[in-house]
């Protein structure tokens, strides 16, 4: 992970705190996870092509899902699942990914 | 804590129906209890998912006759020697241990009006909602001069198990010059892509072994099959000259098939003794939802989009195969995609826990040969009554090795992955 990643995640979280619009709805990711969850292991265990998804910082996870949505990164199935998700949406998934811990 | 104005409604409104209906669930204070028919991807997911959820708040019934699940998905990688038995086969020991209370039998039928299903051994388990995720069954009158007393000769391994190694026995059996026929299935059935994953893993296997020239001929009733395109190009690149596919206007339709001498008439063919002969017939609900009374008149169970409540029956819940599920295939991965919605509605219902619209999602990936994989899926959602694809893709030709090599390795991942979230 690089400096960046941890610089904007702590404006985040300096955001999160003044307003929480911003901040995903984590009932709302635990079940949108559900469809992520078929493929990624929740224990972030990693299994072939899949990789794990747990423990990401919140920006970086919504920058690579809007780098699917845009269709910039590659992998259709990824894509697809983008394309039905909204901005509250891949927030609320960061959130609750990222409340989640990486398998040791 | 801050509780939504919905959802004290919602609960208050499910409380004063438990009391309407004078169930002894409150007064007794014991809970309120889900039964789940089927152990399969759908009712598997659904049962681990309701007894996670509800954090012991319901008493989660799984009954499935099983002790040890084969799935049909990867099947056909263990006909084409990429995975072992055991690797596709998984007990439900995990799922109790996750408060799951496992009932090994058959359900027998479903009484609607008094909310109980009885057992085979007799007994009856009252349920406040349940589950219907029994799979399909066969139509056996649907080939002409094949029925269930021909499985052994001419195997379907539509559903795994003993079925799926004896195609396989048979398989590895086929001689060098020998001729496989598939009789393919007409819609709706499992698995859209699964006979021609199957075909190619057939191939695979002879070609493996050195026996060039046996053939595989598909005597298929429909004019075209799913992920058509980027089959028949891989069975071109990989197997030129194994793979003959027919649709009704080139075989002129399948006559009768004579499991004595193992032969296929069509109108314009007769195959005489073939080495192996797979009948994949056409395909209904399974029996418990069609004595249910579950089903239309298309043999499968109407579901509400936004639950997957039965259209017929506000208690139940139809899940996978067995129902109709708009654009989304008949596919474990869809099942299981089903039953997350369902298990949520339903802890929506007995709990008043927090609801958010449906989203379904499936992917099947399938195995042309080795690291040559391709896909298609979908993410899907409720719509004019009915479950509709919100977006799509399906593999293209002349897409690069790299690409299908990642995709066999996505293969890998989710296989793992949906075991994982169905069996804990
Ligand atoms: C060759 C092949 C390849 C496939 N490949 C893929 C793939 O790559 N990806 C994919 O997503 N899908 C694939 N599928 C499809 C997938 O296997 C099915 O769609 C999926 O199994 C459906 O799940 P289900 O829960 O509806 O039913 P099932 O898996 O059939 O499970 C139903 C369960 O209910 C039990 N049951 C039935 N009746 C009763 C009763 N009365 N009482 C108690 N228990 C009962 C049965 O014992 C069974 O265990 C494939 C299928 C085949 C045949």
């Amino acid at each position: 992970m690089r400096g960046g990643g941890r610089l904007s995640l702590f404006a985040f979280a300096l955001l999160a705190g003044g307003q929480s619009a911003r901040a995903g709805d984590i009932a709302l990711g635990e079940y949108l996870s559900s469809a992520c969850v078929t493929c990624h292991q929740k224990s972030g265990q990693v299994t072939g092509g899949v990789p794990a998804i747990v423990g990401w910082p919140a920006d970086q996870f919504v920058a690579v899902m809007n780098s699917y949505k845009n269709r910039e990164r590659d992998n259709e199935v990824m894509r697809t699942q983008a394309a039905s998700l909204s901005a509250d949406d891949i927030a609320a998934l960061a959130a609750y990914f990222g409340s989640l811990k990486p398998a040791k | 804590m801050i509780v939504s104005r919905r959802s004290l409604l919602r609960s208050g409104s499910a409380a004063a129906g438990v009391f309407a209906l004078g169930a002894p669930a409150i007064l007794g204070q014991a809970k309120q209890r889900v039964v789940v028919i089927g152990g399969g991807p759908g009712g598997a997911t659904a049962a681990r998912y309701l007894a996670k959820d509800s954090e012991g708040k319901l008493d989660v019934v799984l009954v499935e006759p099983k002790k040890q699940f084969t799935t049909c998905f990867h099947s056909n990688l263990y006909v084409g020697d990429f995975k072992k038995f055991e690797e596709i086969t998984h007990g439900y020991e995990k799922i109790a241990a996750q408060g799951v209370r496992m009932n090994h039998q058959m359900a027998n039928s479903i009484d609607r009006d008094k909310k109980e299903v009885v057992l085979a051994d007799g007994s009856r388990l009252s349920y406040d909602r349940l589950v219907v995720s029994p799979g399909i069954d066969l139509k056996y009158d649907s080939v002409p001069g094949w029925g269930r007393e021909h499985e052994e000769t001419m195997p379907h391994a539509w559903q795994a198990g003993d079925q799926t190694k004896l195609l396989k026995a048979k398989l590895d059996a086929v001689p060098d010059g020998g001729v496989i026929v598939m009789i393919a299935p007409p819609n709706p059935y499992r698995c859209p892509p699964g006979p021609y994953e199957r075909v190619s893993m057939m191939a695979h296997v002879l070609k493996a072994k050195g026996r060039k020239n046996a053939k595989i001929v598909v005597i298929d009733p429909k004019e075209a099959f799913s992920k058509q395109g980027v089959f028949q190009e891989g069975w071109e690149k990989h197997y030129p000259g194994m793979i003959e596919w027919m649709g009704p206007k080139t075989h002129d339709g399948l006559k009768s098939v004579d499991p004595k001498t193992n032969t296929v008439e069509t109108g314009f063919e007769t195959y005489k003794n073939a080495a192996l002969v797979n009948v994949i017939p056409a395909q209904m609900a399974g029996k418990i939802a069609r004595d249910a009374q579950l089903v239309n008149q298309s043999g499968f169970c109407p579901i509400l989009p936004e639950s997957m409540k039965s259209a017929l029956d506000p208690n139940i819940y139809v899940l996978g195969d067995a129902c109709i599920a708009g654009d989304m295939p008949k596919s474990g991965f869809s099942a299981n995609s089903q039953a997350k919605v369902a298990a949520m509605m339903i802890r929506g219902e007995l709990l008043g826990a927090r609801t958010f619209p449906a989203r379904y999602t499936n992917t099947c990936w399938s195995l042309i040969e080795t690291d040559d994989v391709i896909k298609v899926g979908g993410a899907y959602e409720a719509k004019d009554g009915a479950i509709k694809a919100s977006s799509t893709f399906v593999s293209q030709a002349k897409e690069s090795a790299e690409l299908r090599k990642q995709n066999t390795q996505e293969n890998i991942g989710w296989y793992a992955g949906i075991v994982a979230d169905m069996f804990g």
